[in-house]
């Protein structure tokens, strides 16, 4: 037989149901005579908890698609790679960057025993350079991501909120940006500020904002029309805290899924950054690899598989992104 | 002539007022590009120069002026016409020249290909990625898009590269193969005699002269990077002409439309297509405005004297009269190609209204 008790349902349910003296219940439900609004910190937790089960299930269910779990796979594929990469290979960084050449290695060879994928300029292992450089991709792919977003998350909503002169040249500054095309801008000016790794992260960061300045900016005028603006403006909510703690949250979920795009946008142009020599040639990355093979005509292998993860890890974003977008909002179709 | 189309003019006539202004602050935005680079043409890669002549080049150019008469005489420069010379690239030929009657024509012979092309089989490949959803022709259509968009465009111009050019050798791996008429060499050997006048289109030229080496050298150039770049620029146009496509066929005109029993067909390319194509047309315009500057990645890999490959090299010699009339020229494009894009969705999609 099985009876559930109380102890056995408490346990099942992980929290437990406090027995208090009677002693302090005045006090107890004193804050709920005092104070406006305030409710059971513990039937509050009880209550958060099964909402959080709820839309956790919710969420999931839309978001566990073939394709989606792929994406996933891929990201996380990378991830690994980038987490555990002095578990994976035995050769540290410093000997596959160019101040260290290898001593009797053969460039552009054939894979073999020591080499499974073979070797690429300067004798370097190219299995070695694959699973380093999935750093450096994770780095493309987070710090400009976030820049571009982060400013234009801001730059946006403040456009939107006040109109006006603000408006005005905050979008001039925006046409002006889109009057360039953004890649070629990138080029010319990486070379021109340095090559350093976070330097081009930054830069490429900075010349994307405009792009989320003007998308931000029509998701704020949409949100701003709705009744719990006036609602709080009604409640003396100051500007900025209106701004960032009202608006934003409700017009944020487009801007979250366009940052896995735009990670792949990212990836893809800084690989083709260093791809046309201006990368970084201090740290591993998968650019630099294309970059070097083409001296190269035959070297098939140092061509093909730093080009294999770069697709790997874009494809991933991207599938991601499209399947946070069903997720998030199932009217669209893409 | 109606409120419609009056309302129309007058956006164009503010669009047009507005450039100027935009033109003057990508003019001096590009002067500063120009006075930050590190390196300098006079001196750039086996260009070193007797200090003489290093000193009266300078006094020529106006090296020693204050700023605001180097800005002055560059604004003047630009509307005269005399955007400079190459010093590095191509010896002491005028900027201008070089732009208007080599590079863009050049950049135009590979992109129509693309520009055509490409939007069609976008479109196609869309609506019947949408008219058999989440079935193996759909998820097959939708790989390949994500294929071309997610792997990058300069290593699948490389593999086509290596396997097309050197393992089958159907096509040329770049400019190597025909030295004496290899297609990229600028101005050496055109087709027709050297002073003759010429489109810049080689291969215009080549049937105007009657030169076959030279068109058949042309035209094995252009194969390789139109198919890749064909190839690249199909995944945006599909994927939205796919969803827009769905959102239109869920609508209730078109349940209406097939109980009053109207074709699947007719259905498909006369009540969803035409609305569903609304937002596609944009975005192909404005891609069109796009690829007019070329594809750079794949210009680069096959050493494609285009817009892209130019200014590559004009940044590692650093001959920044180059550069300048490239930011230049492309961004006049960009400016008048956004412009058409507009008007041109005016026409198409009559319900918008400008201010």
């Amino acid at each position: 037989m099985f009876i559930i008790t109380d102890q056995a349902y408490t346990e099942e349910i992980g929290y437990e149901v406090s027995e208090l003296p009677k002693k302090k219940k005045f006090f107890r439900f004193l804050k709920f005579y005092l104070i406006h609004g305030w409710r059971d910190p513990e039937f509050s937790d009880q209550e958060y908890q099964i909402e959080k089960i709820k839309s956790k299930r919710r969420l999931f269910r839309r978001l566990l698609k073939p394709l989606t779990i792929t994406g996933f796979i891929m990201v996380l594929f990378v991830l690994i790679l980038a987490v555990y990469a002095p578990w994976i290979t035995e050769i540290p960084l410093p000997e596959l960057v160019p101040p260290n050449i290898p001593v009797g290695g053969v460039p552009f060879d054939d894979p073999s025993a020591d080499h499974p994928l073979g070797t690429t300029k300067y004798a370097y292992d190219i299995l070695a350079r694959i699973i380093w450089g999935a750093r450096t991709t994770l780095f493309m792919a987070l710090i400009p991501t976030t820049i571009a977003i982060g400013g234009g998350m801001i730059l946006g909503t403040i456009s939107a909120y006040f109109g006006g002169i603000v408006d005005y040249i905050i979008m001039r500054f925006v046409d002006l940006m889109y009057a360039f095309p953004t890649m070629i801008l990138v080029i010319i000016l990486i070379p021109i500020v340095g090559q350093a790794l976070l330097t081009s992260l930054i830069i490429f960061g900075i010349l994307f904002i405009p792009y989320n300045i003007r998308f931000m900016r029509s998701l704020v005028l949409k949100v701003k029309q709705l009744e719990f603006v006036n609602a709080a403006v009604t409640g003396g909510a100051q500007k900025f805290k209106l701004m960032f703690k009202h608006i934003v949250p409700n017009a944020i979920s487009p801007m979250i899924i366009s940052f896995f795009g735009g990670a792949a946008i990212a990836v893809l142009g800084l690989a083709g950054l260093a791809f046309i020599g201006y990368g970084d040639a201090t740290v591993a990355s998968w650019g630099t690899d294309i970059n070097w093979a083409r001296e190269s005509l035959t070297a098939a292998n140092a061509v093909i598989w730093p080009g294999i993860f770069i697709g790997i890890a874009c494809i991933g974003f991207m599938i991601i992104g499209d399947g946070l977008r069903d997720a998030l909002d199932p009217r669209l179709n893409l | 002539m109606t409120k419609q189309s009056t309302n129309m003019i007058k956006y164009i006539i503010k669009r047009i007022l507005i450039m100027i202004p935009m033109l003057f602050i990508v003019l001096t935005f590009s002067w500063l590009l120009a006075h930050m680079m590190s390196m300098s043409p006079l001196n750039s890669y086996g260009n070193i120069l007797d200090p003489e002549i290093l000193e009266a080049e300078r006094r020529r150019i106006g090296f020693y002026d204050p700023w605001y008469v180097k800005l002055f005489n560059y604004y003047k420069n630009f509307f005269t016409g005399n955007w400079g010379k190459s010093y590095v690239l191509r010896q002491n030929q005028p900027v201008y020249d070089m732009i208007v009657k080599e590079i863009f024509p050049r950049t135009l012979e590979l992109m129509i290909f693309p520009i055509i092309i490409s939007p069609i089989i976008a479109v196609k490949l869309g609506i019947s990625s949408a008219t058999n959803k989440d079935k193996a022709k759909d998820t097959s259509i939708r790989v390949l898009a994500i294929l071309g968009a997610g792997f990058p465009v300069f290593w699948i111009a490389a593999l086509t590269q290596v396997f097309f050019g050197y393992y089958l050798g159907i096509f040329t791996q770049g400019a190597f193969d025909l030295p004496v008429f290899s297609a990229n060499t600028p101005g050496l050997f055109g087709p027709g005699p050297i002073n003759a006048p010429k489109t810049g289109f080689r291969i215009i030229d080549s049937i105007i002269y009657n030169d076959q080496i030279y068109f058949y050298d042309t035209l094995i150039h252009l194969i390789m990077p139109g198919i890749v770049i064909t190839f690249v620029s199909l995944a945006g146009v599909t994927r939205l002409t796919r969803s827009s496509m769905l959102d239109v066929l869920d609508q209730d005109y078109i349940r209406t439309a097939r109980a009053k029993g109207v074709s699947e067909e007719v259905i498909r390319n006369k009540h969803a297509l035409r609305n569903a194509l609304l937002p596609t047309s944009n975005l192909i315009i404005l891609g069109t405005a796009t690829a007019l500057l070329g594809s750079f990645f794949v210009e680069v890999t096959f050493r494609y004297t285009g817009f892209g490959y130019t200014l590559l090299m004009a940044i590692v010699r650093a001959d920044y009269n180059v550069i300048n009339g490239l930011v230049i020229f492309m961004t006049i494009i960009l400016l008048t190609g956004t412009l058409v894009a507009d008007v041109m969705y005016t026409i198409i999609d009559p319900r918008i209204t400008y201010r």
